[in-house]
């Protein structure tokens, strides 16, 4: 009772701080925006990609197939879903194959057919052209889809209206059967464009609810599944997968780490001396972050999280550390230089990361530097406040194995040879690979992304590998230039086709310029008459034709914002054309690319038009993303050299720099060895394996005049804080997700090497 | 009991009742031919034409549902109507076309008319249209307005008269234009 007492004080620090959590986490505002964690762009590119990857029309798809049933009552389905959805107000657009121009928009488009269809060209009202419009005509009467040729026959027998409307329906390439779209197996295909934006996470979790809503509202027969895929599943997915490892993991790892605690310190208090600092340093991080930046991103606080990892160790180091009779207090005051230069050096080698110029790598760099400083200044000045003098008790570690780690200066020679030997093989190779595939980032699993990508094929989704653009100060301008882009790069045979926004509405200019095509009333009258000579049409038949040529004549042009009566256009217009801080983009999907060079050269030619290849642009901006981070890395890496040599001297400095450079090159070649490729997470975990890796070094010779004991206590608590770290991340190897696996791969291979590595360049005694 | 109720029934019936009677062995009769084949003349005439236009051909029927219109004159084109759907296909100028009726609610009664007639089956038939039944077995007539409006703008009424489980004529009255198909069976 008196014992547990004498914890009282540590336990409410940890009460209050755990009050303290949820105030914080109210108070700061979470991001979750991955471009933060992509470099500033200085080109137009990959600034247009950034914000395609952050709000474009892609992210917004839902594709949804529904399989295992026959095709006639998929189709059944698929209708039911696609009315349900459409009831729903989620949707800017819901589409299964079924054309859905309503009588408004039909009545829209005919009145505007002369201005809109690419069929208004001057040859199409020359007398010729009329009598084989009108001999189509009868031909269509005669045949049995008389009543289709009745309808529009009589007002546009030039088919201008229908030729719209075939124009349109060309874009999409997804066999139809049973008047919806469906793709072999069979397979009905849905695809969806929510309204919200598909970083907002919730929203797009909101739209995939209401697809699984609306299929089991369809009454879908036995055995029929329903697939999704889309940013919403994608994130559900994600957080799925790792909520799930990390459940496991972390229930795990807390169970062997409190085991080997309570074993070590022969307490269950060990746990919340460790948990003090910890979290007092995250508690700082967040909010030195959140006062910088006004927000703090998720990514940052997750590998942020990893980062102050190194931070276990101090109260570890502090609490072991203790001689016997010596008052905790004095074992702070006594550590304090080697923990401090510690600190300093992993504060150091931290701090280049604010001017690499991602705002996601400064706020992890501002986190984990603020979260490391704060746990340490709590281990130095908080704990011997609130621990007993005597601290905890400490289960000696087995002796022999002790005496085998402070021999292992004896081998130095060897470990060095092959050291050499090690970075002479993995040069051979060819040095560590590096992930450029954005996909290797994704925390979604494999199959997600496989379902993904066959949808996509299936429903026609073109895989956009180059996208292009033309800017202008208004829609008008905007789609004047589009226009003039798709004829150019038609021209130049370069594609075989161009989606474009004008295709489906074109600018004023070209409106205006198709409607000064139509011959005025009484010629137009005229020829109808020749025309018509020798065919059995009444002399009033085309009338509706002459009236309605004459009042397109008079229509004000369309422009986007007078789509309302127009869903089907609009819905077609919109991920082509729109306005960006005050300016207008169109888009230009090109199709049939035999040539990208000729492509790329085609489009240099054209003033204003630029090309973004995806695929090309992202993996620059991950090489140059991995590259500054690097960049920055060395400056750290010099930085903290020059701290220990301050600290240590020029042999101390490089002994401890040495031993980190040999566990990062074992972490690095053992990873490539074992067919690892580096991403961003590796190289974070390997940060954190730097802070660590320093800090056994420092201990392990403190100032290289501690008697024997002194030494064997030192690597006692080396040995503890590794076990700790390798229980606490090492398990996050087993995980399948790539972050955790990443992460905990790294850390178990460089903490080991580590360890050992600083006991073998120990000073000798 | 069994003839109380009988008589009851009896008894409540409308006159129409009557004319109900009368149907219902011409529908069974049109029922019972499983597959038939005849040829047609078709003469449209519509408002905009001053002369009809006339077309000629063979009509194939197979229950339960597939009903095929073979032109051969002007020129050839088939229409095939089966379960839910229809095709048209023109092979001189390389067009096909499917239409789901599911997708196209107001061909459902046009092509209903015809194959609910050829079928038997009242209760389609009914479900379309206001029927009126005239005649007898050897020689009948249906009249069948929509029920529709948006099919009633365009077709008011379409007659279908027949002698015994065979149809003789279908004739189709729109807004601008009517057009009569006469049929003759072949063995």
């Amino acid at each position: 009772m008196t014992r547990l007492l004498g914890f009282l004080p540590l336990l409410l620090a940890l009460a209050v701080l755990s009050a303290a959590f949820p105030l914080a986490l109210r108070e700061v505002t979470l991001r979750s925006d991955i471009a933060d964690f992509l470099p500033q762009s200085r080109t137009p590119e990959a600034a247009f990609l950034l914000r395609e990857l952050r709000d474009g029309a892609a992210t917004r798809l839902l594709i949804a197939g529904v399989e295992g049933a026959p095709a006639a009552e998929l189709a059944q389905v698929s209708r039911s879903m696609a009315e349900t959805l459409r009831g729903s107000g989620l949707f800017a657009v819901v589409a299964n194959g079924v054309p859905l121009l309503s009588d408004a928009e039909i009545d829209l488009l005919f009145a505007h057919r002369y201005a809109l269809s690419p069929t208004t060209t001057p040859n199409a009202f020359t007398e010729a052209a009329l009598r084989a419009s009108f001999e189509t005509q009868l031909d269509g009467l005669r045949s049995s889809a008389e009543r289709i040729f009745r309808r529009f026959g009589f007002a546009d027998p030039t088919g201008s209206f229908l030729g719209l409307v075939r124009g349109w329906s060309s874009a999409s390439r997804v066999t139809t059967e049973n008047g919806v779209w469906m793709a072999a197996g069979p397979r009905a295909l849905i695809l969806a464009e929510t309204r919200a934006a598909g970083l907002d996470i919730t929203a797009q979790q909101t739209a995939v609810d209401a697809f699984r809503h609306a299929f089991q509202t369809a009454g879908p027969p036995e055995g029929a599944r329903l697939l999704v895929s889309g940013p919403g599943v994608f994130a559900a997915e994600a957080a799925a997968a790792v909520r799930a490892d990390v459940k496991l993991v972390s229930t795990l790892s807390f169970v062997l780490v409190a085991a080997f605690l309570l074993w070590r310190y022969r307490s269950p208090m060990m746990l919340a001396v460790v948990a003090v600092p910890l979290a007092l340093g995250t508690l700082a991080g967040l909010l030195v972050v959140d006062l910088t930046f006004g927000h703090v991103h998720g990514a940052a606080l997750g590998f942020g999280m990893t980062m102050l990892g190194v931070s276990d160790d101090y109260p570890i180091l502090l609490v072991t550390n203790r001689a016997p009779g010596e008052a905790l207090r004095d074992t702070a005051r006594r550590i304090w230089p080697t923990l401090r230069l510690a600190v300093a050096a992993a504060v150091a080698g931290l701090v280049p990361m604010l001017a690499s110029g991602f705002p996601g790598l400064a706020q992890l760099g501002l986190f984990a530097a603020t979260g490391l400083a704060v746990s340490a200044l709590a281990t130095r000045f908080l704990l011997p406040a609130l621990l007993r003098a005597e601290g905890l008790p400490v289960r000696p570690l087995p002796e022999r194995a002790a005496h085998l780690l402070l021999r292992l200066p004896s081998l130095r020679v060897p470990v060095l040879a092959g050291l050499v030997l090690v970075a002479v093989a993995l040069a051979l190779s060819g040095g560590p690979r590096l992930a450029r595939d954005i996909a290797e980032l994704s925390p979604v699993p494999e199959p997600v992304r496989m379902l993904d990508g066959e949808l996509r094929a299936q429903i026609g989704a073109p895989d956009v590998r180059v996208l292009l653009s033309v800017e202008g100060p208004n829609a008008e301008a905007a789609l004047r230039a589009s226009e003039q882009a798709a004829a150019a790069l038609l021209a130049a045979g370069v594609v075989t086709g161009v989606d474009h926004p004008a295709r489906y509405l074109p600018s004023i200019e070209t409106q205006r310029a198709r409607l000064a095509l139509l011959p005025d009333d009484a010629t137009l009258a005229a020829r109808v008459e020749a025309a018509r000579t020798d065919l059995p049409f009444r002399a009033t038949a085309f009338q509706p034709f002459l009236t309605g040529v004459a009042e397109a004549r008079g229509l004000p042009p369309l422009t986007p914002g007078g789509l309302v009566e127009a869903p089907l256009l609009a819905a077609r217009l919109s991920p082509l054309l729109r306005e960006e801080g005050g300016r207008w983009r169109a888009l230009l999907l090109p199709e049939g690319v035999g040539d990208p060079t000729a492509l790329r050269a085609a489009a240099a030619g054209v003033p204003g038009l630029m090309l973004v290849d995806i695929k090309g642009e992202t993996e620059a901006l991950l090489d140059q993303g991995i590259g500054t981070a690097l960049r920055w890395g060395a400056v750290g890496g010099v930085l903290v050299l020059l701290l220990l040599g301050a600290g240590r001297g020029v042999a101390g400095a490089l002994r401890i720099a040495l031993s980190l450079a040999g566990a990062l090159l074992l972490t690095f070649a053992a990873l490539h060895a074992l067919g690892e490729r580096i991403t961003v997470f590796h190289l974070t975990a390997a940060l954190l394996l730097a802070g660590v890796g320093m800090d056994y070094a420092l201990f392990v010779s403190r100032t290289g005049r501690e008697d024997i004991e002194d030494a064997a206590r030192a690597l006692g608590a080396v040995i503890t804080c590794m076990i700790t770290t390798l229980l606490t991340f090492g398990l996050l190897a087993l995980c399948r997700t790539p972050v955790l696996h990443a992460t905990g791969l790294t850390v178990c291979i460089g903490v080991a090497s580590a360890f050992l590595l600083a006991c073998t360049l120990a000073p000798r005694r | 009991m069994k003839r109380r109720v009988v008589l009851t029934a009896c008894l409540l019936l409308p006159v129409a009742a009557r004319a109900q009677d009368a149907m219902a062995p011409v529908m069974a009769a049109l029922a019972a031919r499983r597959t038939s084949r005849a040829t047609f003349v078709e003469e449209k005439e519509l408002q905009e034409l001053d002369r009809p236009l006339t077309a000629r051909g063979v009509l194939v029927w197979r229950a339960p549902d597939r009903l095929e219109k073979l032109t051969t004159e002007p020129f050839e084109e088939r229409l095939l109507v089966e379960g839910d759907r229809l095709l048209l296909e023109r092979p001189d100028r390389g067009i096909r076309q499917e239409i789901d009726f599911d997708t196209a609610p107001e061909v459902r009664p046009l092509v209903e008319a015809v194959r609910a007639t050829h079928a038997g089956d009242a209760a389609t038939l009914r479900r379309h249209f206001r029927v009126e039944f005239s005649g007898a077995l050897p020689h009948w007539r249906l009249l069948l307005v929509p029920l529709s409006n948006r099919v009633l703008a365009a077709v008011q009424r379409i007659t279908l008269e027949g002698e015994g489980g065979a149809i003789r004529l279908m004739e189709i009255h729109g807004r601008d234009g009517h057009s009569r198909m006469v049929v003759t069976p072949t063995p």
